[in-house]
């Protein structure tokens, strides 16, 4: 779980700031590295792993980092690091339901029943797809960091795609420039 | 009028505009000292240290990985000489062509500077989404674009055009596509 994956805290630290979970606030300290109080994507991926201890997706710690960084400042402060460490657990509970066989990783037809429970109606051959696109070891199987980058870009689509299906039929009609803005979200 | 590109001009085929001669032995001296670990191999990280975007600040690593997946033909992760030396001729026509659009030597191209790039390549966009463009690949938040932004820039938009392209099979600027064929279109294109 996400318990053991490297984030122990060191403790022993000064006082956390005024309204942060003591818990967070240590997680915070060992994952700032430099001590800078901020949080870079670098700093955030060599803090995280996935079960089998292979290092977190840089892309996907961008992503994160993306989300959280609520003052545009490129790293995430703790108040931020609060809200993303939630989000990161919440995932991985997700990711542990999905996993049915207890392997660590997703294949194609854990993939399919989880995007089910998520309300996506896709296609087997399309979750065949995005365990090939986002599995970076060549085992047909996705690993936790790359489960949250396929499901955030699947919501990102998902969300523009429905803001154009004015009549909710599943097929939208759109000039280039308007795919060009939709399909961006692929470059995190 | 064509709305994007036409197909014989350079940009597409993984090829900037403009065309370059290097002599091998220099550019053997150039990929040794790339190689700082002396492996006979360009790692992400290699190349990135040694490109340089000419405003101090780090390469950016999605370019890197870019340029790296383009040119590591037996996907080893790493490029070697060969490979490298079609790397650095890419590189060095990018270059002159974001100096040829760098009116201002500034070492960033603007919004302006940016169209006049992106026109002459041959896409028509609008206005607005010239603006959408440096807001997606300004990494420095400084409303203009730096070299290796440039590149991603121009890469990106080469690879959702061609995949357009390919769906728009009329050529009217216009398709129509259902949720699953948009997803597999875009997911196709990760990675």
């Amino acid at each position: 779980g996400f318990q053991q994956q490297g984030m122990a805290g060191y403790g022993g630290q000064a006082q956390p700031p005024p309204g942060v979970n003591p818990e967070v606030w240590t997680w915070f300290q060992s994952v700032d590295g430099d001590r800078n109080g901020k949080i870079t994507s670098e700093e955030l991926r060599l803090a995280l792993h996935n079960g089998n201890w292979s290092p977190f997706n840089s892309e996907t710690c961008r992503l994160m980092v993306g989300m959280f960084d609520k003052d545009r400042s490129g790293t995430i402060d703790v108040q931020e690091f609060a809200a993303l460490w939630k989000y990161v657990q919440d995932w991985k509970s997700c990711f542990d339901r999905f996993d049915t066989d207890r392997s660590g990783n997703i294949d194609s037809r854990e993939l399919t029943t989880a995007f089910q429970s998520f309300g996506y109606n896709l296609s087997p051959q399309f979750c065949d797809l995005v365990v090939r696109v986002f599995d970076r070891r060549g085992t047909r199987h996705i690993q936790f960091d790359d489960f949250i980058q396929a499901c955030v870009l699947l919501k990102t689509l998902t969300d523009k795609f429905r803001a154009k299906d004015n009549q909710m039929n599943g097929t939208i009609r759109i000039s280039y420039e308007e795919f060009l803005d939709m399909a961006l979200d692929i470059k995190v | 009028m064509a709305y994007y590109g036409q197909q014989q001009q350079g940009y597409g085929q993984q090829r900037p505009p403009v065309q370059g001669q290097t002599d091998p032995n220099f550019l053997w001296t150039v990929f040794q000292r790339v190689d700082r670990d002396h492996s006979g191999h360009i790692s992400g990280d290699e190349l990135g240290q040694a490109l340089s975007n000419g405003t101090w600040t780090p390469f950016n690593p999605e370019t890197v990985r870019l340029m790296i997946g383009m040119f590591d033909k037996d996907n080893s992760g790493s490029i070697n000489f060969q490979e490298f030396s079609a790397l650095w001729k890419y590189v060095t026509d990018w270059q002159n062509c974001f100096r040829s659009y760098d009116r201002d030597n500034s070492g960033t191209i603007d919004k302006n500077e940016l169209k006049t790039a992106i026109t002459s390549f041959g896409y028509r966009l609008s206005e607005r989404f010239y603006d959408i463009l440096i807001r997606k690949f300004d990494r420095q938040g400084r409303g203009n674009i730096a070299f290796d932004d440039f590149i991603q820039c121009c890469v990106v938009l080469q690879t959702l055009t061609s995949a357009f392209r390919g769906h728009d099979t009329d050529q009217d600027g216009w398709v129509t596509i259902t949720y699953e064929q948009f997803m597999t279109l875009v997911f196709s294109l990760k990675s």
